[in-house]
């Protein structure tokens, strides 16, 4: 089937290290939304015209796709299982809206996993482009370079005054969200990032954890994304949020330049300590894990931890997720299973790839 | 009952959980129980419950009414009311845009910081037809004005053109990129 390929805990492109402030930035991604004018949106049409939706997106990407050099996937939701999906959630490759999704919906996915084409989510059509570290201008140009190509296609639900129109008010117009997802130790020890939230919100973008609401961020992981999209070009939107993108990684690296000039053992310390956690706990909580993670992270990028691969990390931040360890597992796995599995997963990757063995972990 | 997770609060939450037939139970309290949904993915969480902001802006009596029509605006393509694009925070199809056009102005300015026209990418064969229409119109403008001059000949070619274009028009889908 053709998803199994996109199952493996086997890194994305986008996962890679490379790139512009890719210590701080660690992905970008940008997400088209469009409607077909022929059909009513997913919120009211019948299950009829979703399969001729899916059809006709579906079938103008498979024949359209190499005229862009693409070969895509094409998958079908229904028919995957449970975990399946849940994997491809914590993969971003699908949404968990689409995951869920009543009627007949697919995925279609690029050989690289850059491009992730999702038919009948909330809009007929999202496509979804994802980079590693902090290229909007170059996620933007492959998300639209495939956006002109489909048009040529299909017929696009647009509005002369309100522009492209979306199943959400907060979507029409461009119908883009672009989105870079910061790595902000620094910022959230010294408290300053609750200050820098409040102020964004008022400039028409938005920063929040990436992972769960409330106000801590989970491993120190924030998204920050445009939340207008209607008055502004894509290219307007675009320059705003590298802007102020650029002000906070500025932002990020004084405060880590403080922490290192004030208290340098301290951080040290913490690092070290964090290291010590994941190469040799035996249960290991997402919690804890994702708190560990961006310690290490923050102890590569100032240079103290030497021999660890970055992009060792970005892969374990996905794949420490409970369907990756299931599916990795091939079992189901109750909560403390997946701690057991999780720590287990890591000793495994930080010590095969990552630190060279010192012999000490025979358990 | 003692939280199952942290063994020291008091549980406040049950947490069934069913995977591939087998149920599991867990009794939280309210912390744990937060912690336990915190591995949701946040790429494509609404950022705010559009439907609440919508109800909190327009109490749903007077919105449902359409103030020009002075009765309940439906959309007569999905079915859509107002009320129930209030209450879900979504529009059915393309067609509610238009239904719903005289409120939608100030929904827009409240989530788009004050603004409610589009400025961005237009579909290629859109923008031709668009740009080949105002064309048309500009032609015709200055026909006009040439036959009030009396300059017939200058009319003649103007309406040479403009029958050029219409023809673009009519031909189909005009060469899109």
């Amino acid at each position: 089937m053709a998803v199994e390929r996109f199952l493996q805990p086997r890194a994305s492109s986008w996962m890679a290290n490379d790139g512009e402030n890719v210590d701080i930035a660690m992905s970008t991604r940008i997400r088209l939304a469009r409607n077909l004018t022929d059909f009513k949106f997913p919120y009211s049409f019948t299950e009829d015209e979703a399969l001729k939706v899916d059809k006709e997106i579906s079938s103008v990407l498979l024949d359209k796709g190499s005229e862009l050099d693409y070969t895509f996937s094409h998958i079908s939701i229904e028919e995957l299982a449970q975990l399946q999906k849940e994997v491809l959630v914590e993969k971003h490759l699908i949404s968990p809206y689409l995951a869920n999704s009543q009627h007949s919906s697919s995925v279609l996915l690029s050989e690289n996993e850059e491009l992730s084409i999702m038919v009948n989510e909330e809009d007929h059509l999202r496509i979804q482009s994802l980079q590693s570290g902090f290229h909007l201008q170059n996620a933007y140009k492959i998300a639209n370079e495939l956006d002109s190509l489909l048009e040529k296609n299909l017929s696009y639900a647009f509005h002369e005054k309100y522009g492209y129109l979306t199943s959400c008010p907060t979507n029409v117009g461009t119908g883009m969200r672009a989105s870079v997802m910061l790595h902000l130790p620094a910022l959230t020890m010294s408290h300053q990032i609750q200050r820098i939230i409040p102020a964004i919100s008022r400039l028409g973008m938005v920063v929040r954890g990436i992972y769960g609401e409330g106000s801590e961020a989970l491993g120190n992981v924030y998204q920050i994304s445009n939340q207008l999209t209607l008055g502004k070009s894509e290219y307007e939107i675009l320059q705003d949020l590298e802007n102020m993108t650029e002000q906070i990684i500025q932002q990020e690296r004084r405060a880590r330049e403080a922490i290192v000039l004030n208290s340098p053992l301290i951080l040290e310390d913490r690092v070290y300590r964090s290291l010590g956690i994941l190469t040799h706990s035996r249960l290991l909580t997402t919690e804890e894990a994702a708190t560990c993670l961006s310690d290490v992270r923050l102890g590569i990028d100032l240079k103290m931890i030497q021999d660890v691969d970055m992009s060792i990390l970005n892969e374990l931040m996905i794949f420490m997720q409970p369907a990756f360890l299931q599916q990795y597992a091939d079992k189901p796995l109750q909560p403390k299973e997946r701690d057991f599995a999780r720590a287990k997963l890591f000793r495994e990757r930080l010590n095969k790839e990552g630190i060279n063995s010192e012999g000490e972990d025979l358990a | 009952m003692i939280c199952d997770q942290c063994g020291e609060r008091s549980a406040s939450v049950i947490v069934k959980q069913q995977q591939q037939g087998q149920i599991t139970e867990l009794h939280l309290c309210h912390i744990c129980a937060a912690e336990n949904h915190s591995i949701n993915i946040a790429f494509e969480q609404d950022p705010l419950a559009i439907h609440q902001l919508l109800s909190n802006w327009f109490p749903t009596s007077q919105a449902s009414i359409n103030p020009v029509k002075k009765e309940a605006a439906t959309c007569p393509s999905c079915g859509f009311t107002f009320h129930k694009f209030l209450q879900l925070g979504k529009f059915g199809c393309a067609s509610c845009y238009d239904e719903f056009a005289p409120q939608l102005n100030e929904i827009f300015k409240r989530f788009h910081n004050g603004n409610t026209e589009h400025t961005g990418k237009i579909p290629a064969s859109y923008g031709t037809t668009l740009k080949i229409k105002k064309e048309i119109e500009e032609l015709r403008k200055q026909m006009q004005a040439s036959i009030q001059g009396e300059h017939f000949e200058e009319a003649a070619r103007l309406r040479d053109e403009v029958r050029v274009l219409s023809s673009k028009l009519e031909g189909g889908a005009p060469n899109g990129s």
